[in-house]
């Protein structure tokens, strides 16, 4: 079968000594890229662009690719041991990764997220395989009308993550987007709230505002509770080898989980822009709201950190496909890769495929071998990682403070956004303390942006009609399925609360 | 900047003779030997690693190792923030000193519009323009339009929507400053990621865009989007038969600027050995695979010139902006 030519032919290339050194040092590389605080796969790959000049090219772009996923698997560490994302992808995993690290099952949870970011990859990579042409379709019928459906499928999400005090869930969300007019305006170029500065042209950025809403603000709230008081007391409790694997519970709860997310990861990661936050994201409400106990959310909930990360691996592979099948970049990570192709000569477009078969397929191959490596790294890493636990928290939280300070400031070099950290920390702390929402304020400050934007693109073009998202036909099947989701997500909130009040009235309640 | 403001000293003392002896001895020397081994050339790299002006500092950084072209040690520094802002602000700072240098790019023309800096792209000491990014006019490969005239006579019946990157950039002067002379309404349509409004053109959203030749060099290969019209000064060969603006009668001469910048009040001894230096380069092997690879026009102005024609960019840039109401 050609298929299995095409893969071949790049199992063929991928495998040669130094190649799989190139592929093991970027895994490596992704990974620690990806665990420090602000520092993701754009900014990793960035740096080490330069470095990669001299090498051969098809080495050089594993390892690229290579740190591009890799970075994926270590930013969820961080994400369930601290609070602390490392970027936006990662936001989702905090939801329900670091409750159960706080009821010690940090083990489980980070083997979980493991697995389910291989999961997540390989099916990513599986599809490209199979399907790469087919789904180059979708990115190629995707413009502003659509893009605005999908974020307005996003901030159904946000209804969901808003949770049970709206009131207060609605004033977070608003916080982000207040933040998010911030800077130049798009359409006529004209400032806002900038007050002068030429470092907020730009806006304000994801990465300092969740570093300091959940990481500083997680740290400043056990300040307040006295935990460096507590000796040798860690961050969070961490019993013994035995709770290091994940049990038969587990898994049963994860199973469809990580399918669903997968899926849903990869068919978001292939719109350009939209990419792996907005995937997790709405992977973790599809979970909660299908679940029979919703109520399990946000308190340690397996299903509810292994669909976001499954989400985000596929999303991260599914956004090659339109980096491999149109040459157009769907994130700043895949626009640094594009940039790498550009160097070494390879003209990216509808013919990469054709023209440099051995490039292509062996990225595509040794993707697959990428994410095998970082599975077994991950697992034989995790007792490490989980030894950072024990450090006593009086010594464990400066360090964390220093490493998110560098992680920000390094972005973009920008003080200022070491500043926003830190404010951001400030409130992040009284959001805790009062119970609002920190993780309604990141998303509506990824979301509110990307809404004005598609939405005043759409009505340029539509000179004012809104019938252009139900003309489209790509834009009325989102706004469907949006509809769909909300409908599904009204029936099970009834259907539960109708059980509960039968499960009342017979008094069998279920775990 | 204290060796700076002795050269300018020592340039005005050559006109009292009795300076003459004085001033020379200490300064004539640092001038005879510029640039010194022994002074480090801080090259500002006002935007982060891996983007255009960055590739671009480090190739020509590269050729000046690589052939020994200049003498000392060489420190590239990404000072990235405000679009440009925050690396060339630094380069303003360094009034007079010879040994501060930077790459210019789109933003350098754009980024004081913008916000208030101190500075305009005139303030500083030119070394050259070296190629500027020029933008293609495309649309989808499902479109009526097959000509630079059916374009203009298509528009002339209905506004199309257009799409580029941004507001206050070149591809809205361009167009514009287009309609503007060809006698057709448009509406534009802004968008911040490279990736979105390729794919907005590609799903039939657009009608047409215009957009760095090298970013859908591929897609163009392909068939996918047809070139209508090449707004440099001359068509990239793998082009040839898309005409250019000027072909067609429609000159304007905007462009983004990638150059070569000193600071302010540079005594023409660096800048003179910098445009030397800088001829040198150009005629290299690796600065000739650079252009191409990054499918940039080559578009040469020294010193003066190099200021002149950032002055009339940046005035048409005021003149169409401000009458579109961008910016005040």
């Amino acid at each position: 079968m050609e298929l299995f030519d095409h893969l071949l032919l790049g199992l063929s290339v991928a495998i040669t000594p130094i190649n799989i050194v190139y592929l093991l040092a970027g895994a490596m590389i992704g990974m620690i890229v990806g665990i420090i605080p602000g520092f993701g796969p754009a900014a990793g790959l960035s740096i080490l662009l330069p470095l990669t000049f001299g090498m051969d090219p098809i080495g050089a772009i594993m390892m690229l690719a290579a740190i591009y996923y890799g970075a994926m698997y270590g930013g969820t560490i961080t994400s369930i041991l601290l609070n602390t994302p490392g970027e936006s992808a990662v936001v989702a995993s905090t939801f329900d990764g670091y409750p159960l690290a706080q009821q010690g099952r940090a083990g489980p949870a980070l083997v979980m997220q493991a697995v389910a970011s291989f999961f997540g990859g390989t099916v990513g990579v599986i599809l490209i395989t199979v399907l790469a042409a087919v789904f180059a379709l979708v990115t190629r019928s995707f413009g502003p009308p659509e893009f605005f459906m999908l974020v307005m499928m996003g901030m159904v999400t946000l209804v969901v993550l808003i949770g049970d005090n709206w009131r207060y869930g609605a004033v977070s969300a608003l916080i982000g987007f207040a933040l998010g007019t911030v800077g130049v305006d798009l359409e006529t170029g004209l400032q806002r709230f900038t007050f002068g500065s030429a470092e907020l042209i730009g806006g304000i950025e994801f990465i300092p505002i969740a570093i300091g809403l959940f990481g500083l603000g997680e740290l400043y709230y056990a300040f307040y509770q006295g935990l460096h008081r507590a000796g040798s007391g860690g961050i969070i409790q961490y019993q013994n080898e035995k709770e290091f694997w994940p049990n038969a519970q587990d898994w049963i709860v994860s199973k469809l989980a990580l399918v669903r997310g997968s899926i849903l990861g990869f068919c978001v990661g292939l719109m350009p822009g939209a990419g792996a936050t907005v995937a997790s994201l709405m992977a973790y409400s599809i979970e909660k709201s299908s679940s029979k106990t919703p109520e399990r959310f946000g308190k340690g909930a397996m299903e509810g950190l292994v669909a976001p990360e499954a989400a985000n691996n596929a999303a991260s592979a599914g956004a090659m496909v339109p980096l491999l099948t149109l040459g157009i970049p769907g994130s700043a990570s895949t626009a640094v890769l594009l940039a790498a192709f550009v160097l070494w000569g390879v003209k990216p477009g509808p013919l990469l495929m054709e023209q440099n078969p051995e490039l292509a397929w062996g990225l595509v191959a040794s993707m697959y071998l990428g994410n095998m490596a970082l599975l077994a790294i991950n697992i034989f890493a995790i007792p490490v990682f989980v030894m950072m636990l024990k450090v006593p928290y009086r010594l464990l939280a400066p360090a964390v403070i220093l490493v998110c300070t560098m992680g920000t400031f390094s972005v973009h070099g920008s003080i200022i956004e070491v500043w926003l950290m830190f404010a951001a920390g400030i409130v992040g702390f009284f959001m805790k303390l009062y119970g609002y929402s920190p993780a309604a304020t990141v998303l509506a400050l990824v979301l509110g942006p990307l809404a004005e934007e598609t939405l005043r693109q759409t009505l340029i073009i539509s000179r004012g009609s809104p019938l252009i998202f139900v003309e489209r036909g790509t834009s009325l099947i989102i706004l469907l399925i949006t509809l769909g989701v909300v409908a599904f997500g009204i029936y099970m909130s009834h259907s539960r609360k109708a059980e509960k009040m039968k499960a009342n009235a017979v008094d069998t309640s279920s775990e | 900047m204290r060796l700076g403001t002795s050269l300018r000293q020592a340039v005005r003392g050559a006109a009292l003779a009795c300076a003459v002896s004085v001033a020379a001895l200490t300064a004539a020397p640092a001038m005879a030997e510029y640039p010194s081994a022994s002074e480090r050339l801080d090259w500002t790299i006002a935007f982060g690693p891996g983007g255009g002006n960055d590739i671009m500092a480090r190739t020509i950084i590269s050729i000046l190792e690589k052939y020994k072209l200049y003498p000392g040690e060489i420190v590239a520094q990404n000072r990235s923030g405000g679009s440009g802002a925050v690396g060339w602000g630094h380069l303003f700072n360094q009034k007079g000193n010879p040994y501060g240098i930077s790459t210019t790019s789109g933003s350098f023309l754009t980024t004081p519009l913008k916000a208030n800096t101190p500075w305009g792209p005139s303030s500083f000491t030119p070394v050259a323009l070296l190629a500027a990014d020029d933008l293609i006019l495309v649309v989808n490969k499902d479109s009526p339009i097959k000509t630079f005239e059916d374009w203009v006579e298509s528009s002339k019946k209905t506004a199309p929507a257009l799409g580029g990157m941004g507001a206050v950039n070149v591809d809205f002067i361009v167009p514009t400053l287009l309609a503007e002379k060809a006698g057709y309404e448009f509406e534009y349509v802004a968008f911040n990621k490279q990736g979105e409004l390729t794919t907005a053109l590609l799903s039939g959203a657009l009608d047409a865009m215009v957009v760095n030749t090298g970013e859908v060099s591929g897609l163009i290969e392909a068939g996918d989007i047809r070139p209508i019209a090449f707004t440099g000064s001359q068509t990239p060969d793998w082009l040839k038969g898309v005409p250019t603006l000027a072909e067609k009668g429609y000159d304007f001469g905007i462009s983004a600027p990638r150059g070569v910048v000193l600071p302010p009040d540079v005594p023409k001894e660096a800048q003179d050995w910098w445009i030397k230096t800088m001829k040198e380069v150009i005629n290299k092997p690796e600065w000739q695979e650079y252009i191409k690879k990054h499918d940039l026009t080559p578009t040469v102005l020294w010193g003066d010139e190099f200021t002149k024609f950032l002055e009339t960019n940046q005035e048409t840039f005021g003149r169409v902006l401000k009458a579109k109401g961008v910016i005040q």
